[in-house]
């Protein structure tokens, strides 16, 4: 057992845990952070993407230890207290979500994105969700919130 | 599962080598851990034995990308990210760039290194054929010992290399290629699709007016590891790029990968796929 420290949601945190877990685990199991999905659990399908010092990464592939002094957000982390962010509300209205399974990793996705590219190309956005598998809306509607998003975080 | 293992997380190189250094336990570095957790979780005998993780993402020493006596210093754990992202790859190395782009995912790119690319070395290592035809070399540690070879010595075979226990990459160099030098990478297919249906390919050569006056091929994911033509490559000097010429060579091309595989191919669908794809790609470098 280790006592790892870390930077989550905004706030520092410590946790007693075995070295070797993953990421994911953590979060869920520790923490209850169950807005980060485990899929695939092999870096394909993105579900369970978090943001590392604001980078995209699955966090199935991160070991607990991994992660000391890091910051780390989830998609519980983006919401201004119960209000949603303004990405998850152009995902609601251009229907980019429907089982959900893959949108709080989708969202988190283009998140990460914006935040270094506010004005993002269709091919930017698609390269940035090529990572999230999403089985259900065939993208479309992900790629049009993602624009629209864009378009409202940058009218401010 | 994972199984339960240390995990350390030191601060500088001189920390990493003495912790090599202890053979008593078995560690095994982990820098993005794209390999070597998928690996672990998927029992793979690669990495089962593991009882430390020494994670080197912290090492200033392995970290950077700079330009040094003539040559481009590329740090061993820097991401596909940092690479991509780097003006100085941009400029000076664009077949590495496209080959980086190509990788898996944003999410993958964002934690991959290139040093864990070709020290997994897996037939499939998109990198290597670009790190080989720019004669990249590599910069390998241990408490008593420092030396520099080139990638080509370096790969052994698939998923081996000649890295010791006791070692970490720490540099990859790559001499600055003249801007006479033009070139290009290409990649057929995905990580997950069956291995022999993949291929990927890298060509950096001089072109005198249509005359080439030197080129470098080579080839991965076709064959058993990234590999370089060496007889192609003198047999192509000095000949002119016409349209006869380049079919010829790319027909060459694909009887020497049938030579290093020694597979059987089902010729019909996988060598002329294998040929017309260099075709193209020695028409669009050459502009034919
Ligand atoms: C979903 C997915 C998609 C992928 N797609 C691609 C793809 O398209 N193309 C491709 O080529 N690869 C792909 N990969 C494979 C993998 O991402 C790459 O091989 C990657 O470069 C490995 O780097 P890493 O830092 O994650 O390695 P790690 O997993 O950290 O390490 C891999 C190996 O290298 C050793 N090692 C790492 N750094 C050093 C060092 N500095 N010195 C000595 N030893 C070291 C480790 O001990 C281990 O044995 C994919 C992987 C996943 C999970
Ligand atoms: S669960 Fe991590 S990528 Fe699929
Ligand atoms: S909404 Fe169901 S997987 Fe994307």
């Amino acid at each position: 057992m280790i006592n790892l420290k870390f930077i989550l949601n905004g706030k520092e945190v410590t946790v007693e845990t075995e070295p070797s877990i993953r990421l994911l685990d953590l979060l869920r199991d520790k923490f209850n952070l169950t807005g980060t999905k485990e899929g695939c659990g092999v870096g394909e399908c993105g579900a369970c993407t978090v943001l590392m010092n604001g980078k995209a990464v699955n966090s199935c592939l991160i070991l607990a230890a991994q992660i000391e002094g890091n910051e780390i957000v989830t998609i519980e982390g983006i919401t201004n207290g119960n209000e949603l962010h303004p990405i998850q509300k152009k995902f609601l209205k251009y229907g980019a979500v429907q089982c959900g399974f893959c949108s709080p990793a989708m969202v988190l996705s283009a998140f990460a994105l914006l935040k270094e590219n506010p004005n993002p190309t269709e091919e930017e956005i698609k390269d940035a969700i090529a990572g999230n598998l999403c089985r259900c809306t065939g993208y479309k509607q992900i790629i049009e919130a993602i624009n629209e998003s864009a378009k409202e975080l940058t009218s401010h | 599962m994972i199984p339960s293992i240390e995990i350390l997380i030191p601060k500088n190189l001189n920390e990493v080598l003495g912790i090599l250094s202890n053979q008593d336990k078995n560690f095994k570095i982990i820098a993005g851990g794209t390999d070597v957790v998928t690996g672990l979780k998927q029992e793979s005998n690669r990495f089962i034995n593991t009882e430390v993780l020494v994670d080197i993402n912290r090492i200033a020493e392995v970290k950077g990308i700079e330009k040094r006596n003539g040559k481009i210093s590329i740090g061993a754990a820097s991401t596909f990210t940092e690479i991509y992202t780097n003006p100085i790859v941009s400029s000076e190395l664009p077949i590495l760039k496209k080959a980086v782009a190509t990788i898996g995912s944003l999410q993958i790119r964002n934690r991959a290194t290139i040093a864990g690319n070709f020290v997994n070395n897996a037939p499939c290592a998109d990198t290597v054929t670009a790190l080989l035809v720019y004669n990249a070399t590599i910069e390998i540690e241990s408490t008593n010992s420092k030396r520099e070879i080139s990638l080509q010595e370096f790969l052994q075979g698939p998923y081996k290399t000649q890295l010791k226990k006791d070692e970490i990459v720490t540099r990859i160099n790559i001499p600055v290629p003249p801007k006479t030098f033009v070139g290009d990478f290409y990649k057929l297919g995905r990580r997950q699709a069956v291995a022999i249906s993949r291929i990927t390919f890298a060509v950096l050569m001089e072109l005198n007016g249509n005359k080439i006056n030197e080129i470098k091929i080579a080839a991965g994911a076709v064959t058993p590891i990234g590999t370089r033509f060496p007889e192609l490559e003198k047999y192509a000097a000095g000949k002119e790029a016409n349209n006869d010429f380049i079919k010829s060579l790319a027909s060459k091309l694909g009887e020497e990968i049938i030579k290093l595989t020694g597979l059987r191919w089902s010729s019909e669908y996988k060598l002329p796929v294998v040929q017309q794809m260099f075709y193209q790609m020695l028409k669009r470098i050459t502009k034919k």
